[in-house]
């Protein structure tokens, strides 16, 4: 054994932190029809880290990852990775340069297993990359890493949403992306499993997998981000470190606002 | 210039007609939400009712017109409605095309059966083709009808949706009939109106088109079939936009033929193909509609066969074809290398439709183009034929794939529909002649006889067994494991650095090259090919039956192959309501085509259920250990899991 476990899930060129963010978004719009779903949206995820991106519900955290991804176009603005802008390249290419997703809205391999969509992805990786690790080592690291040992042979639309996500977690894992973008997923997971998926995401921030992290769970997201970016109505209101975000009065009016509102709908 | 307006007025005549069909199928479409594949075979079988009421019963002419759009078109919307649409709300969108498809084909039989082809039938024109001089030109009262029954259509139901309570229920049906029903409407009722109104239009269409061209089942539904161009110009919405459409097609068709008078064959022959290349270009610059699509392979397709398992299948096949040849008459033996020839055929549809989710219309297209290019290179079975075949039926299956990669659904059988119609029409016809065919000699392998009936028998069963074993092989490797992601979904493969057209491509060109194999099989059981072998309506046929048989594994191509060529082989010997390969396909489809697996899906559920443990997934050794979110998740809710195995 040349490489250890840990390091077939760990970016594939170096990971030396070169000071630069792994990923910057600048001044991003996005317009639909008359509806401003993101406005000069601004933010970076640093090398190695936990980034988190919170915000209510139809902020536009799922449009800024299809923005960066390559999957929705945007009015204006530009996105980079280590500097190197990509706003004009196709989703794939955005891939290939070392980025990963999952789905707020699920995208599985329905009809293939859960470790034939880690599988798949291992051996997408491989064929567009110089990594010539066995994808089967590289599934069969992910499927541990993630736990999913005794469900590794069923068919993934027949598993709950929340183990689902898991396995779209695994999937991204498998093409050993330098920027894990995940979108909610951690959400259908109770507070133990919720507790392991942190564990999981520090441990892969400490493997140089820097990750950018869209999640409603307050606890998750405070305990594992480096740096938080807040957006409501399809601004960044605040960014800061998760003690900042939190003493932020912006943010408490976001967050209280829509709690009064609810409490509203309530009473 | 007298030429120039009488080429100008029948332009616009064909263009009005081509305008009723478009509105018929904007008015279904934009109140139910379904394109209605079989809108041209519902204008055919009205118009041929027309005919019986009028010339074979003498029934006055007006009474038949009357009794036919008022009556039995409605009726035969309702009917629809009722008994294959109404059900079918909710389900899944391959359902909806199957369904369509075979309703088609099922009106195109039936027809046939009432209305036997073999006899000559003419519906004559209104008032005789009677008319009147206008300036230099002469205009007959079935044109004038023809122009101001379109007008007083469109006018009519442009006021019907924008005027009546009844029309606005009708565009407000489509998005939720639920909701419409909360609102006070009612849905039913307005899901039946539409049916009806787009029967009786498309009854319209058929009666008026019918003179002027041809009066023939097949002919006479794609003449309505030409019309969906209209539709789709108007992208399924639009009645103005449709109507215009419609008659710069009509225009332009008519322009031609007055510019080939005098340049000669070519242009004369764009004159039948222009409504199904303007359909094929309209999908792909217009931006359409999204359809509901889904894929078309089933939700739950069946486990793939292991290795050793299609291994043992494959000899055990060949074994029994070898042993079965000694014993059959020539007829037989040539039954059972049709078998072959289509499930060979089939199985090409298995990788582009089965597994990839890419739903042909045009599948006989690349077969008639393997056919004949054998036919034309492969004389004593040479094999540059072969190759040249499976090379020219992949080359045209990447050019056709290459603009139509971002269809989905029923576009995408819409457009491949077209080009199999041109295909058809302007290519197979012309090179193999109207009513003429050309040799296919069969391979010819120095030093091993394949070319007696019974050597090709085998020989047609080793090619399949080869390709099917070759496929499953496929599919269980990288490349199928990335096909059936790209159809699961393309959007987490583009995210994981799949280029997804790439693979679509791919899979297009190889089922292509496969279908072209097909031919060369096909053509070389009667040492033949002619036009009728690869008519565009067998592509839907072909289609539906790989449905039936099971669509997504290679014993549902087998079955729905040997189903096919048995039937067809002993059909005359069947009593005369059995005897139209249409209607029982139709029908097939429309009743067990549901099931997205077909019989394959069955045998292969059964064979399962025999031996669970062989499955052919890859096997990891993963420890089973609890550690990782997923781990925690198993052991609190594990009783939220039910796991198979």
């Amino acid at each position: 054994m040349s490489t250890s476990a840990a390091d077939l899930l760990s970016p594939y060129d170096d990971r030396a932190p070169s000071g630069d963010p792994v990923l910057e978004v600048s001044s991003v719009a996005v317009r639909f029809g008359g509806v401003n779903a993101l406005t000069d949206v601004n933010l970076t995820a640093a090398h190695g880290e936990i980034t988190g991106l919170i915000g209510p519900n139809g902020a536009g955290k799922t449009t800024l990852f299809n923005v960066i991804t390559g999957l929705q176009e945007p009015t204006q603005g530009k996105v980079y990775i280590d500097g190197r802008e990509i706003s004009r390249l196709s989703p794939h290419k955005r891939a290939r340069l070392g980025m990963a997703r999952t789905f707020q809205r699920l995208e599985v391999f329905g009809s293939l297993t859960a470790y034939e969509n880690v599988l798949a992805a291992a051996e997408f990786h491989r064929s567009w990359s110089e990594d010539d690790t066995p994808p089967r080592d590289v599934a069969r690291e992910v499927i541990r890493r993630v736990g999913l040992g005794s469900v590794a042979q069923a068919r993934v639309d027949a598993l709950p949403t929340g183990l689902a996500r898991l396995v779209e977690l695994g999937r991204a894992l498998a093409t050993r992306p330098k920027l894990l973008l995940l979108d909610e997923v951690g959400s259908g997971l109770n507070h133990d499993e919720t507790e392991a998926l942190g564990e999981l995401l520090v441990s892969l921030a400490r493997d140089g997998i820097s990750v950018l992290l869209v999640e409603h769970d307050m606890e998750l997201v405070m305990a594992v981000c480096d740096l938080i970016h807040v957006l409501d109505f399809g601004r960044i209101i605040c960014t800061g470190t998760p003690a900042q975000v939190q003493q932020d009065p912006h943010v408490q009016a976001a967050y209280l606002g829509a709690d009064t509102d609810a409490a509203e709908a309530t009473a | 210039m007298s030429e120039f307006v009488s080429f100008t007025v029948v332009g616009l005549v064909t263009g009005c007609i081509y305008a009723l069909i478009g509105t018929g199928l904007v008015v279904t479409y934009t109140t139910t939400g379904i394109f209605n594949f079989a809108h041209g075979a519902v204008g055919m079988f009205a118009a041929f009712a027309f005919w019986q009421l009028w010339q074979g019963w003498h029934v006055n002419a007006v009474v038949s017109l009357v009794l036919t759009l008022f009556v039995i078109a409605p009726a035969i919307g309702l009917v629809i409605e009722r008994l294959l649409m109404r059900p079918l709300h909710g389900a899944p969108p391959d359902v909806l095309i199957v369904v369509a498809l075979g309703l088609l084909l099922a009106l195109v039989g039936a027809a046939q059966l009432i209305w036997d082809p073999n006899t000559f039938r003419r519906l004559p024109q209104f008032f005789n083709g009677s008319g009147f001089p206008l300036g230099a030109v002469r205009v007959s009262w079935h044109q004038v009808i023809a122009i101001v029954a379109t007008a007083v259509a469109a006018l009519l139901i442009a006021l019907l949706f924008k005027r009546t309570r009844l029309g606005i229920a009708m565009r407000a049906a489509v998005d939720s009939p639920p909701l419409l029903a909360m609102a006070g409407g009612r849905p039913t009722l307005v899901q039946q109106s539409s049916w009806a109104l787009s029967s009786s239009l498309a009854a319209l269409a058929g009666i008026l088109i019918a003179p002027i061209y041809q009066f023939n089942v097949i002919l006479l539904t794609l003449l309505v079939v030409d019309g969906y161009a209209a539709a789709i110009i108007g992208r399924l919405r639009s009645l103005p936009i449709a109507i215009g459409g419609a008659i710069g097609i009509g225009l332009g068709q008519n322009y031609i033929i007055e510019f080939a008078s005098g340049s000669g064959g070519f242009l004369s022959r764009i004159y039948n193909i222009l409504p199904m290349v303007v359909l094929f270009v309209a999908l792909i610059v217009l931006p359409q509609d999204r359809l509901r699509t889904a894929s078309f392979s089933g939700a739950v397709p069946p486990r793939v066969a292991s290795l050793r398992s299609s291994l043992v299948a494959g000899v055990v096949l060949v074994g029994v074809v070898f042993v079965l040849s000694a014993h059959l008459s020539i007829a037989n033996l040539k039954i059972g290398a049709n078998v072959f020839a289509f499930a060979l055929i089939l199985l090409s549809l298995v990788l582009l439709t089965g597994y990839g989710g890419m739903v042909s219309g045009g599948q006989m297209a690349f077969v008639g183009l393997g056919a004949t290019m054998m036919g034309h290179l492969g004389h004593g079975g040479s094999l540059v034929g072969v190759v040249a075949a499976v090379a020219l039926s992949a080359a045209v299956g990447a050019a056709i794939a290459l603009p139509t990669l971002k269809m989905r659904g029923l576009y995408l059988a819409l457009a491949t529909f077209a080009f199999a119609t041109v295909m058809d029409q302007a290519v197979f016809q012309q090179i193999l002649g109207t009513g003429g065919s050309i040799q296919v000699d069969r391979l010819r392998i120095p030093g091993i006889p394949t070319t007696s009936d019974r050597a090709f028998f085998v020989v047609t069963a080793v090619v399949f067994t080869l390709a099917a074993i070759g496929l499953l092989a496929v599919r269980r490797g990288p490349f199928g494991r990335r096909l059936v992601a790209v159809n699961d979904s393309p959007a987490a493969c583009a995210t994981l650095g799949v280029n997804v057209n790439w693979t679509k491509l791919i899979a297009f060109t190889a089922s292509a090259g496969i279908a072209g194999l097909g031919g060369v099989l096909l053509g070389g059981v009667p040492q033949s090919a002619s036009a009728i072998d690869f008519a565009a309506l067998l592509s839907l046929v072909m289609l539906l039956i790989a449905r039936v048989g099971g669509i997504n594994t290679a014993t549902g191509a087998l079955f729905g192959a040997l189903t096919y060529a048995v039937y067809q082989g002993y059909s005359p010997h069947l009593p005369h309501l059995l005897q139209n390969a249409y209607l029982l396909t139709g029908l097939a489809a429309i009743s067990v085509g549901r099931d997205p697996n077909g019989f394959g899906g069955r045998v292969a559920q059964l064979a399962e259920r025999l031996r669970p443990d062989r499955s052919a997934s890859e096997t990891p050794d993963v420890p089973t250990q609890a550690t990782g979110p997923a781990a925690v998740f198993l052991e609190e809710e594990a009783g939220l899991v039910h796991v198979g195995s």
